[in-house]
């Protein structure tokens, strides 16, 4: 095992507080030591040694560093029931407060974007299967976009492998996926059939305005790597495809204070979600 | 099963008004919104800006500025630092952080604005210069500040970007304002941090 | 000392050295001090946790002070009720009209001593000073 940079104390807060002005991930005492380990990781891959040359290079953003070292940050294998907290805080709150704002008839959307290779919208669909009193009478579109098109394929596919399974009980397995060898699953046509998956861009106010208007978006880890002209414009290009009252749910480590002041921070038992405001009226 | 799909009807265009300045807040959010992805808006822009009270408007107006990011844009913009209103100036900022190549003519200029509130908030858009640019433009400020805030808005820059260039100045700053325990502890960790890095 | 034991403190302002600034003086008194960097954070912050008072900075990106304030002053009246010191720079007058109009319940002017927060922190906090 090479012997990683040390990092101290100081030099994490320097890391840390230009991550949050760049991106606006946020990062507490609790995560100190895993950002460390990917500093160290960084450094040690460039072979820079001294953390002030490598402190250097990441803020110039040398050969696209920044993002290089977002992504290591990010856990970037999605997987079934990620962040089950915001699902719960779904079926118990978001949208039983949104269904009485429906009129009769009238289906509650879900957009889930980027949905990468599919876990995300799939997961929510068959979370409220599972966990949603409602489910049964009430309609529901479930939307994945991605700017990824070759996962877009394979979102629809719904094939997957055991890891992504791994926070899924045997039961669900059993309930939802058919396996087809090798440690792979596909997920039942019925469910992949519920799920739309479209090409989305959220920086591009064009491509958002075609997906009308949602209740509920996850928008996870796609907004920290924006620059701040482009966050702006895709914060706003999300609050338009909100109903007013609709919610959003970013990713654990971001802030939605990159893209306020447009939305409200409202607080539920399992998640802090920021909402468009119910009324928009006022002249 | 419940979950159903099919293809998603587009957000309801009403007739896009061309005016930024008439109808609902929610009209000129569209309008501005619509204005902001032409090549020309910048002076449509700007005179909306003028007139516009509403936040959410106003933000949207700042952010197809930003988007811009000319010399035009820039200017329009900047003047709001200037505001009265916290908000405002706080947008203004906002909006020239994210134009950062389109705002570096101003910062000489705002540095020495003859408002402390100016000079201090432009501190912060100097963080994200390259060392050998913000360096300079802070030991310059440094070198006449008379207002201990903006003084310590400049350490508290330094404290994070400062190179070994920048230690004279924070030592005759520390005399200049030896009697401000604030400016005092902030010098004291921006020199450390210096001489660490 | 032993009385602001117990007694939470939110610093909600931009700059890191004045959060550690006053962290230090406030620690030091023995109050829990918590810290936020900007408006939004800091109502993700109170909307999350119970505080005694709240420190708030006008100028601060994203969300400013007195939108910070405003926006607290809308939520249910538990958390709506914190206390609040606002602290602006010079004697700006419009900042400390706004800053009354929006619900602060004292105002301090920069540069500002370590012993003069402490003393405005603990008679906010129903302490003796």
């Amino acid at each position: 095992m090479s012997e990683l940079a040390a990092v101290s104390e100081e030099e994490y807060a320097k890391v840390c507080d230009f991550l949050y002005r760049r991106t606006g991930m946020l990062f507490t005492e609790a995560k100190r030591y895993y950002v460390q380990r990917r500093l160290s990781e960084r450094m040690a891959f460039l072979r820079i040694a001294s953390f002030a040359t490598y402190y250097a290079y990441l803020r110039s953003d040398v050969d696209g560093e920044i993002e290089k070292f977002i992504n290591s940050l990010t856990v970037n294998e999605t997987y079934f029931y990620r962040e089950e907290h915001q699902l719960r805080c779904l079926s118990s709150d978001l949208l039983n407060e949104r269904a009485e704002a429906k009129r009769p008839g009238e289906a509650l959307r879900i957009w889930s974007v980027p949905c990468a290779t599919g876990e995300e919208p799939y997961s929510i669909a068959m979370w409220l299967l599972e966990n949603w009193p409602e489910v049964d009478v009430r309609d529901i579109e479930i939307v994945g976009s991605d700017i990824d098109t070759a996962c877009l394929t394979a979102a629809r596919e719904g094939e997957f492998a055991q890891r992504a399974l791994m926070r899924l009980s045997p039961g669900l397995i059993a309930k939802y996926f058919v396996p087809t060898g090798e440690n792979r699953w596909r997920i039942l046509e019925d469910l992949r059939r519920s799920v739309q998956f479209t090409s989305a861009n959220v920086t591009d106010r064009a491509q958002v305005r075609a997906h009308g208007t949602f209740d509920v978006i996850f928008c996870r880890n796609v907004l920290i790597y924006f620059d701040d002209a482009s966050r702006r414009v895709a914060a706003e290009n999300l609050f338009e495809c909100l109903v007013p009252g609709g919610f959003i749910c970013l990713g654990h480590t971001e802030s939605m204070s990159r893209i306020s002041p447009l939305f409200e921070v409202r607080r539920f038992a399992d998640a802090i979600v920021y909402q468009r405001p119910p009324e928009d009226g006022h002249g | 099963m419940p979950l159903i799909r099919r293809p998603s009807p587009p957000v309801e265009a009403a007739a896009p008004s061309r005016s930024l300045t008439e109808g609902t807040a929610d009209q000129r959010w569209a309008a501005v919104r619509a204005a902001a992805e032409r090549p020309d808006a910048v002076p449509s822009l700007a005179a909306a800006l003028a007139q516009e009270s509403d936040p959410r408007v106003r933000e949207a107006i700042f952010t197809g500025l930003a988007r811009a990011a000319t010399a035009e844009s820039a200017e329009a913009v900047a003047a709001y630092v200037r505001s009265d209103d916290a908000g405002l100036r706080r947008a203004a900022i906002d909006a020239l952080r994210a134009m950062p190549m389109a705002s570096r003519p101003h910062l000489p200029g705002m540095l020495a604005d003859p408002d402390p509130d100016v000079r201090l908030l432009s501190c912060e858009l100097l963080r994200d210069l390259p060392q050998a640019d913000s360096n300079p433009l802070l030991i310059g400020l440094l070198e006449r500040e008379s207002s201990k805030n903006v003084a310590a808005a400049a350490v508290e820059v330094l404290a994070e970007i400062g190179r070994p260039e920048a230690l004279p100045v924070l030592n005759r700053v520390a005399q200049r304002f030896g009697d401000d325990p604030f400016l005092a502890f902030s010098i004291k960790l921006a020199v450390d941090r210096i001489g660490r890095s | 000392m032993a009385e602001a034991a117990g007694k939470r403190i939110l610093i909600v302002d931009d700059a890191n050295l004045v959060r550690r600034f006053y962290r230090e003086a406030l620690e030091r008194r023995g109050f829990e001090v918590d810290e936020a960097l900007n408006g939004v954070e800091g109502l993700e912050k109170v909307l999350g946790g119970s505080y005694d008072l709240a420190i708030v900075d006008v100028n601060m990106p994203q969300m400013d002070g007195l939108t910070f304030l405003k926006a607290l002053r809308r939520q249910a009246p538990l958390v709506a009720s914190l206390p609040c010191i606002v602290i602006s720079t010079e004697s700006r007058e419009h900042d400390h009209a706004a800053a009354r109009a929006a619900g602060a319940n004292f105002y301090l002017v920069k540069p500002i001593s370590q012993d003069l927060l402490v003393e405005h922190a603990s008679i906010m906090c129903g302490l003796p000073a």
